[in-house]
């Protein structure tokens, strides 16, 4: 019944020679944060941001909760690395091992069915992009943070860093300070964008942070589902992931937010995650956590108009060092405001998860809401399973639930399937995407899919 | 039979059972640090609060259900009922040691808030390090079902009467389960109820 520890080789676990047109130094302080944004030609205001930030990262403790993160040396970082000279909108035109590193993902066939913007993140620019003619008819803008800073500095400026200053935490402070790449969305009223839109993204240096910014507005009555995915090629020395993606939810507008992340084992996936949601809005993150060393992540919904939504979905799945440290907060300001967070969690081969969650009711949100499950599966007796939910009640009109399970697979569902002639393992997988299923079927197909198979792979033949 | 120990008149801060067999705690009103450490296979451990919070009463309660050996049961009620300006601030933490295969560890934790001054912290933490396990725990705070409070003004029961026998369904449901364990255990709902008057 015990088998060794699957030794499961990292399927995206490839990495490509390396050719870049510019690579900071190593390290961080002001001459660095200086030549990113000389480099990328920014005008003074972010300059200024920047250098303001990394005051800001300067003084910042490290957090004193959550995982471990004794082990990350600032020092031994690059900052920034540009690939290639100019944005290509043709796959031909793309470098050949970036296309190389794509094909082995699998985004052309991904893109060929229904994607229509593909926004791919190699290192720290995106590097291929094609947005939709109908979008840009109308009026959507879809493209790389560093360009929307040039082409929209007004849109740019008002909402860069409302809903997340450079002051919220360490890992905010250095990405304001150290930002490259990641999007920027906008969605003009009432528009709602049918398909979702995309983004891959990879991390091909070593000891390579990778801090990429996404900014999406979405204007009154629009809608909009962001479908972010990750996956990195193994390295020895540990890797940095600090993003920061701020969402800005107007009047009666939907937004979903969608994010499977495998990161290769070694990466620290550190993310700040938050959006501001206003009268009628709808805010929903799905958020999937199966790869990196550690995260610690927390997409949170700030309700701050009447009737607004807030839903988290979360998946985490930890296996041999590997913590996931995941959650959700909602903090309600306005009256008639609801939310829902549903976790599920799997850790096995000594891997650890943690739910941390916090629900906030603040004074005058009447008849508020807040519905919270978190289901664990401890999947042997090496791995760790926690929760901590924190629930801060400041008002009376209001109802809020918390529940919470933890427990092994069932014996009896498997001793069914092997009554039906399914091998164990394969009972296994089946038992764990089942239990995911609820937060897995809310993923576009191909995600789905995806998930699905690393499921499959992480337990297969491993499960004591 | 069970063994009841009464928290507000031990003055211990931590329990250590070593001895198989049933246990039923009891406490009311107070605030500290508490641990009950399960140490013997076979120990199964009930652990009753009822809290009632009136005027500027503030209760900071801290409790750790920890299951150091195997085969033992954990489960864990507080109920508090919340007027006025009062506060609450409650952390509950059940940990399953590695070696405390076949726990079951349950915890909960109901509040219903009367004033839109009161302030009310949850925080029901799990650690589990054991997998062959089954703890769930469970928070709700909220105001009175407003059903039954129809239900019962449909009865032309009047509000304030309507609202303190909802009150009284809510802390007494936590004193039968006492009275189920421990026959003679007698607590006068009445008399704390008045508490917050």
């Amino acid at each position: 019944m015990n088998q060794p520890n699957l030794n499961f080789n990292y399927k995206y676990g490839f990495s490509m020679p390396q050719k870049y047109v510019f690579k900071a130094k190593k390290g961080l302080n002001e001459e660095v944060v200086a030549a990113i944004s000389t480099m990328k030609k920014e005008p003074v205001w972010m300059t200024e941001f920047r250098l303001k930030a990394f005051g800001i990262f300067k003084e910042k403790n490290m957090p004193n909760w959550g995982a471990d993160l004794s082990r990350i040396n600032f020092n031994e970082i690059f900052y920034y690395i540009k690939p290639t000279n100019k944005q290509v909108n043709k796959w031909e035109n793309l470098p050949k091992e970036i296309r190389e590193t794509y094909d082995k993902i699998g985004i052309p066939e991904a893109e060929k069915k229904y994607l229509m913007g593909v926004s791919a993140q190699y290192e720290s620019e995106v590097v291929y992009e094609s947005v939709n003619k109908q979008l840009s008819k109308q009026g959507v803008i879809f493209c790389d943070m560093g360009m929307a800073v040039k082409k929209y500095p007004d849109i740019v400026k008002k909402y860069f860093g409302s809903v997340i200053p450079a002051s919220d935490n360490k890992f905010a402070a250095l990405n304001s300070s150290v930002w490259s790449g990641g999007s920027f969305v906008y969605v003009p009223k009432g528009i709602k964008v049918k398909l979702p839109l995309q983004a891959y993204f990879r991390i091909n240096a070593e000891q390579f942070g990778q801090f990429e910014r996404t900014l999406i507005i979405v204007e009154e009555g629009g809608y909009v589902h962001y479908v972010e995915g990750c996956t990195a090629p193994v390295y020895a020395t540990d890797s940095l992931h600090a993003a920061v993606v701020e969402i800005i939810v107007k009047k009666g507008a939907r937004v979903r937010y969608t994010t499977v992340q495998n990161w290769s084992k070694n990466v620290y996936n550190l993310v700040t995650k938050r959006s501001r949601v206003e009268e009628d809005g709808i805010m929903e993150w799905v958020d999937c956590n199966i790869g990196s060393q550690v995260t610690m992540k927390y997409p949170s919904c700030y309700l701050m108009g009447k009737r607004a939504r807030g839903e988290v979905l979360s998946i985490a799945f930890s296996g041999k060092n590997q913590h996931q440290d995941a959650g959700a907060k909602m903090l309600h300001f306005a009256p008639d405001t609801s939310s829902r967070i549903i976790s599920k969690s799997i850790s096995k081969d000594g891997g650890r998860t943690s739910y941390r969650g916090l629900v906030q009711v603040r004074p005058g949100a009447k008849n508020s809401s807040v519905y919270v499950s978190c289901d664990a599966l401890i999947l042997d007796d090496r791995s760790r399973s926690d929760t901590y939910p924190d629930m801060k009640i400041k008002e009376t009109d209001i109802n809020v639930q918390h529940e919470a399970t933890v427990e092994k697979l069932g014996e009896e569902k498997l001793f069914y399937l092997s009554s039906r002639g399914i091998n164990k393992t394969e009972s296994e997988g089946l038992l764990v995407n089942g239990f995911i299923d609820p937060v897995a079927k809310e993923i576009p197909l191909e995600y789905a899919i995806e998930l699905n198979r690393l499921i499959n792979l992480e337990m297969s033949g491993s499960v004591g | 039979m069970a063994v009841l120990i009464d928290l507000n008149k031990e003055k211990a801060d931590i329990l250590k059972f070593t001895r198989p067999g049933d246990y039923v705690v009891f406490f009311h009103n107070l605030s500290g640090e508490f641990t009950f450490s399960l140490n013997s296979t076979g120990i199964n451990v009930d652990i009753f609060g009822l809290y009632i919070g009136a005027r500027s009463s503030d209760f900071v309660i801290r409790t750790k259900q920890h299951h150091v050996s195997s085969e033992t049961t954990s489960n864990l009620l507080i109920k508090g009922v919340f007027y006025d300006d009062s506060r609450f601030n409650y952390q509950g933490l059940i940990r399953i040691e590695n070696n405390a295969q076949k726990s079951h560890a349950y915890q909960k934790n109901q509040n219903i808030t009367l004033s839109p001054n009161v302030f009310i912290e949850s925080k029901p933490y799990l650690e589990i390090l054991a997998n062959d396990v089954f703890c769930t725990h469970g928070s709700t705070t909220g105001r009175l079902d407003q059903n039954q409070l129809l239900y019962l003004k449909s009865r032309r029961i009047e509000k304030e009467k309507a609202q303190s026998l909802l009150i009284e369904g809510f802390l007494g449901d936590l004193l039968r389960k006492v009275q189920e364990k421990i026959p003679q255990f007698d607590y006068n709902i009445k008399s704390y109820h008045k508490l917050a008057d």
